[in-house]
């Protein structure tokens, strides 16, 4: 019979849809706010009761109203701002004979390495997508805009390719075995290809080489081809080599190298295949690659410096061997599984941080001044990287603060002035060369080491940056003096076996400028009195007496009291991490790495430990009790709504009394509803509380400007660590200030930014958007980044804090230190953006600061962050949304002191507070959740989420249409199924009365 | 025997919808496990399917041909929703939300079962038994 199953198949189609639209929108509501955030939607909105005329624009935009043709000027601004970061924060490396910058008879140019079609502009990591789409500038639109005549046959190749350069996180087919260097091998270059360059585009050979990391990928230590990611693999020696024949047969003339990374690439080779210039680029983000060819024609003149040291060997770091893919599971994984409630995956690594304080040039530059001064077997061949006597020349390739210049500069040391706790160094800088430029100024500091120190374990880099100030644009023979003021809290050094707090050491100090640590270091050994016959060497390996006129030295006496209290709280600092240093559990598990004997504790292999069982109870994770005499929920009010909207605690003190009445008003649910952050928090429409949106990426916002008409991504500036090569306070304010111009725009009013994580090996996947291996650095950065930031009323959230130096297996790695390296290190950089700068949003670290997750560690979060640095804000988890077994001892970290659960699209954490709080009649726990609501809601009611909102206004909440569209289409699913089925039913009726369905 | 004798093109459409089925469970069981992508709305789905699609051999009803059509999209969509954060990793390239690594293997198990739900709703249009 024609079309007897008509009906039946008919039904099973729409079935499919109906399962489709039912599953798709379980699905969407999920994920409501990010679809929310993608659409532009806002789930609440402000009406307004009162007086209109009512001023209730609490942060102006710079630009004044904002609308579309303001906007349009932010944008300018935000493009050309990135392109003066790229100008003065890519560093030169080498300049041989003057190559760059390249003269107008210079520009018809070949561009090799397959990183030039596929360049790094930033991490992949949330942040600005900016860098994708029209709004991009490339290198080759780049360099053609500035005149340059580019070979595209070879250009047109490489985009033809196959090639392309992956990170360990986007291979999706596959276990990362399908990862790839992406570089071509050297057959690519056919005759014809090679033709296209012996022919013409000649002048010059510009190579790019890129390094890729990621968020939650570090860089291989040993990648599959079996080397370092970081070193010049071996389709790179070969292009390098067939430049460097092509040069020596007249072919090119200038071989210059671009170093597209984030990372400290091993940069050795250059003398070996004779390259003229090198420029490190960082990772440009979306303009950047203007300044790069601003750079290359001198329309702009280098005057970044390195925020990282370049080892010759970069696993020759004493960090490598515990750090990254080279970190440890427990040797008894099977009892620590046996012995552990999480799941094993969350528990089953960890760090040991045997380097001490010795990251980056403070390794490599103290014990150089060890090797030069005959002390602490420094110049044994134990960390060496050519298994010699270990020595400076064979380790660094450029040290931390290198940077050239198309001039030269005179740095002369005035003055030095300690008054209390400001140190102000005057220093004037000259421009000797021939054309103008910018000047570094980077102050460093050496404090003493002696008796006492070797004595109590206190380690001492022996140089250390202080401060650094940036000169204006020096025309030639022109001069500025800075005055730069440092403070001398930098200086103390953190005891944690004896005073257990910070101490003055007693001794000599030096205050020394330099072009680099190690030139400033030089200084240092030459005003104590040694000279190259000691074996000082310059940068490249000459021989160098230093200059002591450009250091200043003093004596202090021992102290162990003005640092012994905060300067921000007054609260009594003292150890709140023994637990996290491995020999408490473990008697001399870990040796860590000292001055005092370099051969006998240069960490050779991973720390490798068993559990015990304490251990394993602290790594369980479950650490709230309820108390005996604990409160019952029905002590404490709830729901007594008196019609104050959140618009009324406009300015009120933390403290003020009033909150309470406020708090008062909410229901359980309604607190709770605050702990669940998707990419926001929801409005809370009977207690006045809007919708809260909040943007991520510390190198440009995870938003476009839609609301205000333009579908543009927010700017994706240069990367965070390009930000800091600049040395340029001012630059990082303007940062901070267009970044919270752009958060106007977007309506987000809380942000996960900056990054202040320390780049403790080169191989951390994320250095690229945290500023240096530096920790002061770190702390200097934040400052100016984040006051600027948040007067434009945007709460800036540094993160991760703390510790959070490694990506790998970082949702849980267990990790060890002592805490001096702690708090002189990874707590440093937090210090900055948090403590000083006063930022009122903070994002936790995955990772576990000894056994115990960051947002779970009460020292952390409470004795650290509020009492001694006396923050007041909201503290919020790192992204729980896998779901990890770790993260879900909510009451435990509730107590600790987090206040707000990232990404928590499932809604577990208020699930699980209501839940334990109503089955356990806990008033405790209840109190915790209202301090948590509390902090999120008085840095909201001080924010820019205020403007427009008044005590007069009501909050209506508003459905997404998207919502209501996808329950429409279910119902029309089903309303087709059920005709269908009708039908189908009725066929088989007519067809066979006697017969069911 | 006497009853696949009596059974005409479009159960045996129905037939190889049930053997895909039975792929995408196998496929499914065997991966999630060492994936924590366990779901077992996915498994009872497949199972289900695979059940009413037998139960067909003996008593053909074309609402249980669209019963076991549903069944096969429920795992095929699940699968999918319940790993969308894999997805996201893969589109940015990082490593948070999922396993973007898995993501291969999560739509090559989503086809699986879409092939068989398809393949379910294709029989539903064709006579099953013999006139």
């Amino acid at each position: 019979m024609k079309h007897s199953k008509l009906w039946t198949g008919l039904s099973s189609v729409v079935a499919i849809l109906l399962v489709v639209s039912i599953l798709a929108t379980q699905c969407m509501l999920g994920y409501s706010a990010t679809i929310n955030d993608m659409l532009g939607i806002t789930t609440s909105e402000i009406v307004s009761n009162g007086d209109s005329d009512e001023d209730t624009t609490y942060y102006e935009s710079a630009y004044g109203e904002l609308n579309y043709d303001n906007l349009q000027l932010l944008i300018a601004d935000t493009y050309s701002h990135a392109v003066t970061e790229e100008e003065e924060g890519a560093v030169l490396l080498k300049n041989e004979d003057n190559a760059l910058p390249l003269s107008s008879d210079e520009l018809r140019v070949t561009l090799f390495g397959h990183a030039v079609v596929q360049p790094l502009y930033r991490i992949a990591a949330a942040g600005s997508k900016g860098y994708q789409g029209e709004y991009n500038i490339d290198l080759y639109t780049a360099l053609t805009n500035a005149g340059f005549a580019i070979n595209d046959t070879l250009w047109d190749a490489y985009e033809n390719s196959d090639v392309s350069r992956s990170t360990g996180g986007s291979s999706i087919f596959g276990d990362g075995t399908d990862w790839s260097m992406g570089e071509v091998d050297i057959s690519f270059y056919t005759d014809d290809l090679r033709s296209s360059w012996e022919d013409d585009y000649n002048d010059v050979a510009i190579v790019m080489f890129a390094r890729e990391g990621a968020e939650g990928s570090d860089l291989y230590v040993e990648d599959p081809s079996g080397i370092s990611q970081l070193a010049l693999h071996q389709e790179e020696k070969d292009l390098m080599e067939m430049l460097q024949s092509y040069k020596e047969q007249g072919v090119f003339d200038k071989i210059i190298v671009l170093v597209n990374s984030g990372w400290a690439m091993e940069l050795g080779w250059l003398d070996e295949y004779d390259v003229d210039a090198c420029l490190w680029i960082g990772l440009p983000g979306q303009r950047g690659f203007e300044g790069v060819a601003n750079l290359l024609i001198g329309e702009a003149n280098p005057s970044g410096k390195l925020q990282d040291t370049y080892a010759v060997d970069s696993t020759s770091a004493p960090a490598v061997v515990n750090a990254g893919y080279n970190d440890q599971t427990w040797t008894n994984i099977d009892e620590v599984d046996a012995g552990t409630s999480d799941d094993l995956e969350d528990l089953a690594y960890y760090t040991v941080q045997a380097e001490s304080i010795y990251i980056g040039y403070k390794y490599y530059e103290t014990r150089y001044e060890d090797a030069v001064m005959g002390q602490g077997n420094a110049d044994s061949t134990v960390g060496s990287s050519n298994g010699g006597a270990w020595n400076y020349t064979g380790e660094v390739t450029f040290p931390y603060g290198y940077g050239l210049s198309y001039t030269t500069f005179e740095q002369t040391l005035d003055s030095v002035v300690i008054d209390g706790e400001d140190i102000t160094v005057t220093v004037t800088v000259t421009n000797t060369g021939t054309v103008a430029g910018k000047s570094v100024v980077q102050v460093y500091a050496q404090t003493p080491y002696g008796t006492y120190e070797k004595t109590n374990l206190v380690e001492k880099s022996a140089i250390q940056l202080l401060d650094f100030g940036k000169t204006d644009m020096l025309e030639p023979g022109e001069s500025q003096t800075l005055e730069i003021v440092c403070d001398k809290y930098l200086l103390a050094s953190y005891d944690y076996t004896n005073v257990k707090g910070y101490i003055i050491s007693e001794g000599d100090y030096y205050i020394s400028i330099g072009d680099d640590a190690h030139d400033a270091l030089n200084n240092v050994l030459a005003a104590k009195g040694y000279t190259s016959a000691n074996g000082m060497v310059a940068v490249d390996g000459s021989a160098t007496d230093g200059n002591a006129a450009k250091t200043y030295r003093w004596t202090e006496e021992f102290d162990a009291t003005t640092y012994s209290t905060s300067e921000y709280t007054g609260a009594v600092v003292t150890n709140q991490f023994d637990e996290c240093d491995l020999n408490y559990w473990i008697e001399d598990a870990v040796v860590y790495l000292s001055r005092n004997d370099w051969e006998g504790t240069y960490p050779t292999e991973a720390t490798q430990v068993a559990a015990t069982e304490e251990m394993m109870e602290v790594l369980d994770g479950e650490y709230y009790e309820k108390a005996d005499d604990a409160l019952s929920v029905s002590d404490i009010t709830q729901g007594d709504n008196q019609g104050i909207p959140l618009a009324a605690m406009i300015g009120l003190d933390y403290d003020d009394p009033e909150w309470e009445t406020y708090l008062n008003q909410f229901t359980i649910e309604e607190l709770a509803s605050l702990l669940q952050d998707s990419s926001g928090t929801a409005e809370i429409a009977s207690v006045g509380v809007p919708a809260i949106l909040i943007g991520d990426g510390p190198d440009g916002i995870d938003k476009t400007f839609s609301n205000y008409g333009d579908d543009r991504s927010a700017c994706c500036y240069p990367c965070e660590l390009i930000l800091s090569s600049t040395f340029n306070r001012d630059l990082m304010y303007e940062r901070g200030e267009l970044l919270g111009e752009e958060y106007l725009y977007t309506g987000a009013t809380e942000a996960w930014m900056p990054g202040v994580d320390l780049h403790r090996t080169p191989f951390g996947g994320r250095n690229a958007e945290y500023y240096s291996e530096d920790a002061n650095v770190s702390y200097l950065c934040a400052i100016p980044v984040v006051e600027a930031f948040q007067t434009k009323g945007i709460n800036a959230g540094p993160k991760h804090v703390a510790g959070n130096d490694q990506e790998t297996h970082r949702t849980g790695v267990s990790t060890f230190f002592n805490e001096q390296a702690f708090r002189e290190g990874s707590l440093r950089g937090v210090e900055g953006g948090v403590a000083a700068a006063g930022a009122t949003l903070l994002m936790h670290g995955y990772n576990r600061l000894g056994m115990k997750w960051c947002s779970a560690s009460i020292e952390l979060c409470t004795y650290v962050i509020e009492d001694e640095w006396g923050f007041v804000g909201k503290q919020i988890s790192d992204c729980i949304a896998p779901g990890y077994t770790y993260f879900l001892h909510f009451a435990s970290s509730l107590e600790a002191g987090c206040d707000c659960y990232c990404l928590d699209f499932a809604g577990l954490s208020p699930a699980s507070v209501v839940a334990q709080i109503e089955e356990t009649d806990d008033g405790d726990l209840l109190n915790l959740l209202r301090d948590a609501a509390h902090d999120d809601l008085y840095i909201a009611a001080n924010s820019a989420l205020m403007n427009g909102y008044s005590a007069d206004s009501t909050i209506v909440s508003v459905t997404p249409w998207w919502q209501p569209t996808m329950y429409a289409i279910i119902a029309v699913c089903a309303v087709l199924e059920v005709l269908c089925l009708a039908m189908m039913l009725r066929k088989n009726l007519k067809k066979n009365p006697d017969k069911e369905a | 025997m006497s009853i696949l004798k009596k059974k005409s093109f479009g159960w045996y459409v129905l037939l190889v919808s049930a053997i895909v089925a039975v792929v995408g469970l196998v496929q499914f069981s065997s991966w999630a496990p060492d994936h924590s992508a366990t779901d077992t709305v996915i498994t009872v789905a497949l199972i289900l399917g695979i059940a009413i699609d037998l139960v067909t051999i003996w008593k053909d009803l074309d609402i249980l041909v669209v019963a076991s059509t549903a069944c096969y999209m429920v795992g095929c969509v699940r699968i999918v929703t319940d790993n969308v954060g894999s997805f996201v990793d893969a589109y940015q390239g990082i490593v948070m939300f999922g396993d973007a690594t898995q993501v291969g293997t999560i739509i090559s198990i989503a086809v699986v079962m879409g092939v068989a739900a398809v393949l379910s709703a294709v029989s539903g249009f064709l006579p099953r038994e013999k006139a």
